[in-house]
């Protein structure tokens, strides 16, 4: 018999069958107790036909895994150790389900008179539970697969869920904040349609309007601020460059909004408050002291390039749009992101400014208050939907450009 | 401003000395040094500003300084009215626009002051050049200058107004109100405020008294908080890159893309998704009771330590995915070597991370952290949008909860409380906190900064 095998690490396959062996042994054990009363898995297969599948699936993936371990005992071939890999993922799989569906399963046969709890498994399932996962990771050793996708699987569900969740209640048909479970009754557009309807009390098509004027228009101008004040902060060395930088520092670390009613005050004597134009110029004029970031792409610019240009005659301005600004793109993308998704998921600034003038509101304080105790039952679902189309743009934006963000940050951790 | 005019001192006194008679009658008359050495156009400018200038304080800056000692000593209220023989509201002062326009003086001052400092300068300049044979740069010249050696004037100009008048400014009025009693009671234009020293630190530092059973508890939570939630997210989210990044894990890209798809959701869109979630009669509440986890709803964000460990979970769902894309990079810029030669060493998995790996990324992210550090400490949107800083507490000064954060409790005090002065003061006191870890993250940055010293 061949000892070494380049697609296998067999010595793993001991431990595989060691632990599917005590998955088997679990299945005799008690499954689930209340009081004096105790069932087995088998009890499973006289309930319902979502019972008796996962069960089965359980019993029969962990049985025929043993049999084919002992397989690989004799004969240790790939595609033989990678079949029981799959029963093994199936009988994880179902326990996993069953850790889940008991409840329901056993609550609408009556089993148990006082109803189940999780508390109330037995033995055999724990036991089986957990072996069935730690045979799995031998397997997957055994198959040289790496166990990592456990765990990815497992944090990828826990991170998708609210995601599903709010996708889900925006197609939902029934309306209200509480149902009693994840997958809607019946789907539908209405919810949608209702954002957009004349008739309809929220404006949300006016909302998703005014934040998107606001939006592009702060990220145009913020950029540009801040691509001229890091060019400047990186290149030219003028007399106050440092105290500048030191003086921008120290005023960052003031909470930004502790000033905003001295804003307010100063909108209002300029005749703009309640207005968007207001928005706009509070989020552009702070912009300058973001500059840090960026300055730290631009530093890595070789500075030998603006020397060059120099003795080729080019001006500093000429520089800056002919050299730095072709060299920046990953930083001038991370800006105009950056800058696209502040105004854009602001609230405190918007809140504060358009108080109650409804028309103006942009969607972050509307769909805020839309989930106000007060209103949540009745206007959740379209809430979800709000919440689906605010965050499509961004979403569509960020994964697409994930790679320049990625570039801008690290340059400048390393600043 | 300050610093500028210390720094240099001996130019000004420097220009007194050397200078030309028309260069010492420009301290005085703005411009003067310009107009008579040739650069007539831009004499003519400092000279109007410092018109423009005078014109103001004689019309009204004068009177706004003199406002800023008192704030105002006239209360309105009923006084009678000789000739219709009724009472008639009579407006009092405005203490609140008195400190405004007050500030306001000053920072067009300072900028004035700025501009004659600037002015003397460039008159003495052209007087040396005319001394030494030259003819000074005209009006045009200098400003084809803008696109080119002064550059930094024309680009910074502009983003240093906005920061100036919406930033500066507020600030300003801000820590002035912070030594005043503009309170609740006291609200303009019906009452007027006034100056009360360190009133008001003393009411919050003092070991009796709401104010102070609400802040030192607060200020615990503030710096729990901040630690908590930036360490827990910096430690899994590089778990996690150096999960997504191992060896034997295929479709990288799809995996990161699943968890950049929360980042990639608006913050406010998320957590207040999930504040629904949480809620009594939220589906994560339903379903654990329908998987027989729990028979009664779990207080998720209504019990004071359930909210507080479930906003620190909750921040791991959006933290972590963000860690992980900033630690992705600096991962793969690793030397290679490094894992080599631990690799002949016989070093294993665990002790490749806690030997290089982990020092590796500690040196190089420290800055980061301690940004992050600070970020939390004013971490708004999570414990606004998720708790409002709920579950209140009937120990703590009005309206604030227990886990507000000093930022949260801060932007209460001015909307719903209109305690200005308090949220003036917990201002000044979030800004001394990020100092002080500010100034820990630079005495650091040497060491950061000379990256090769890591071996």
């Amino acid at each position: 018999m061949k000892q070494t095998n380049t697609h296998l690490l067999i010595k793993y396959r001991m431990p595989a069958l060691l632990f599917t062996l005590l998955c088997v042994v679990s299945i005799i054990l008690p499954y689930a107790s209340v009081g004096e009363n105790s069932i087995r898995i088998f009890t499973l297969f006289s309930l319902n036909d979502f019972a008796k599948t996962m069960a089965g699936l359980y019993i029969a993936g962990v049985i025929c895994s043993l049999v084919i371990k002992v397989l690989v005992m004799v004969r240790p071939i790939k595609s033989i150790a990678r079949m029981a890999l799959v029963l093994d993922v199936i009988s994880a799989g179902s326990y996993s389900v069953l850790l889940f569906g008991s409840k329901s399963i056993l609550d609408k046969a009556g089993i148990f008179d006082a109803g189940f709890m999780v508390k109330d498994f037995g033995i055999g399932y724990w036991l089986g539970l957990v072996m069935a996962y730690v045979a799995l990771t031998f397997t997957m050793k055994l198959c040289k697969i790496s166990t990592g996708y456990i765990v990815l699987t497992w944090l990828s569900i826990i991170w998708l869920f609210p995601i599903l969740w709010i996708v889900l209640t925006s197609l939902r048909a029934e309306s209200g904040y509480y149902v009693g479970y994840f997958i809607p009754r019946g789907f539908t557009l209405d919810n949608y349609k209702a954002l957009f309807s004349k008739t309809s009390v929220i404006p949300f098509g006016k909302w998703w309007f005014n934040t998107f004027i606001v939006a592009i228009c702060s990220c145009i101008i913020s950029s540009m601020i801040v691509l001229m004040t890091s060019y400047v902060l990186s290149r030219v060395r003028f007399s106050w460059r440092g105290s500048l930088m030191r003086v921008m520092l120290i005023i960052g670390m003031f909470p930004g909004f502790m000033s905003m009613i001295a804003v307010y005050n100063i909108l209002k004597g300029a005749g703009l408050s309640q207005s968007l134009g207001a928005l706009i110029v509070v989020n552009v004029a702070g912009a300058a002291m973001g500059y840090y970031i960026c300055k730290g792409f631009l530093d890595t610019i070789p500075r030998s390039l603006d020397e060059a240009a120099i003795i080729d005659g080019a001006t500093r301005f000429q520089i800056f749009t002919r050299v730095t600004i072709p060299l920046s793109k990953p930083i001038i993308i991370y800006t105009v992101l950056t800058s696209f998704i502040g105004p854009w998921g602001d609230y405190i600034f918007p809140s504060m400014l358009l108080g109650d003038k409804q028309n103006s509101y942009t969607v972050a304080i509307g769909l805020k208050w839309m989930t106000d105790f007060r209103r949540i039952n009745n206007y959740y679902t379209q809430f979800a939907a709000g919440a689906v189309l605010v965050s499509i743009p961004i979403v569509i934006l960020f994964v697409a450009l994930q790679r320049f963000y990625v570039e801008g940050l690290s340059g400048a951790v390393k600043g | 401003m300050k610093t500028i005019n210390n720094k240099n001192k001996n130019g000004l006194v420097n220009v007194f000395k050397e200078g030309s008679l028309f260069n010492r009658l420009s301290f005085l008359i703005m411009g003067l040094g310009n107009i008579c050495y040739g650069q007539i156009i831009k004499g003519i400018m400092f000279l109007a500003v410092e018109v423009m200038y005078i014109l103001y304080m004689i019309r009204s800056g004068v009177n706004n300084l003199a406002g800023l000692t008192t704030l105002g000593t006239k209360q309105q209220g009923m006084v009678i009215d000789e000739t219709q023989g009724i009472y008639v509201m009579e407006a009092g002062d405005n203490s609140m626009l008195i400190l405004l326009w007050g500030v306001v003086t000053i920072v067009v001052s300072a900028v004035f002051l700025l501009g004659w400092y600037l002015s003397v300068r460039s008159g003495y300049e052209a007087y040396k050049t005319v001394k030494s044979g030259k003819k000074p740069a005209n009006f045009f010249a200098e400003i084809k200058s803008l696109a080119n050696q002064n550059i930094h004037i024309a680009f910074l100009t502009v983003p240093l107004l906005g920061i100036l008048i919406f930033t500066v400014t507020p600030l300003i009025y801000m820590i002035l109100m912070a030594f005043t009693n503009y309170d609740a009671n006291h609200q303009p234009p019906g009452n007027l405020f006034d100056w009360v020293g360190l009133a008001n630190f003393k009411a919050l530092a003092s070991s009796t008294g709401a104010l102070a059973a609400t802040f030192w508890p607060i200020l615990a939570w503030t710096l729990i908080w901040g630690f908590v939630a930036t360490f827990s997210c910096y430690f899994l989210g590089i778990f996690l890159a150096i999960l997504i990044n191992s060896k034997g894990i295929r479709f990288k890209k799809f995996w990161r893309t699943i968890f950049v798809l929360t980042m990639a959701i608006p913050a406010f869109i998320s957590l207040l998704v999930i504040r629904t979630m949480v809620g009594e009669n939220g589906i994560l509440n339903v379903l654990l009771q329908q998987w027989g986890f729990t028979a009664q709803p779990l207080p998720f964000l209504t019990n004071g330590t359930w909210a507080k460990i479930s906003v620190i979970v909750i921040n791991l769902w959006i933290g972590i995915p963000a860690t992980m894309l900033m630690t992705t990079g600096i991962l793969m810029n690793i030397p290679a070597e490094l894992y080599e030669s631990a690799q002949i060493d016989g070093a294993g998995k665990v002790k490749t991370f806690i030997y290089i790996t982990f020092p590796y990324m500690i040196f190089v992210t420290t800055p980061y952290l301690i940004t992050q550090l600070i970020a939390n400490f004013n971490n708004f949107g999570v414990i606004f949008f998720l708790t409002e800083g709920a579950p209140l507490s009937l120990n703590y000064y009005k309206g604030a909860g227990k886990t507000d954060l000093l930022v949260t409790w801060l932007y209460k005090l001015t909307t719903t409380n209109k305690d200005y002065n308090l949220a003036a003061t917990i201002g000044i006191v979030i800004f001394v906190i990020s100092a002080v870890f500010s100034l820990i993250s630079y005495s650091r940055s040497g060491a950061v900064k000379n990256e090769e010293g890591f071996s």
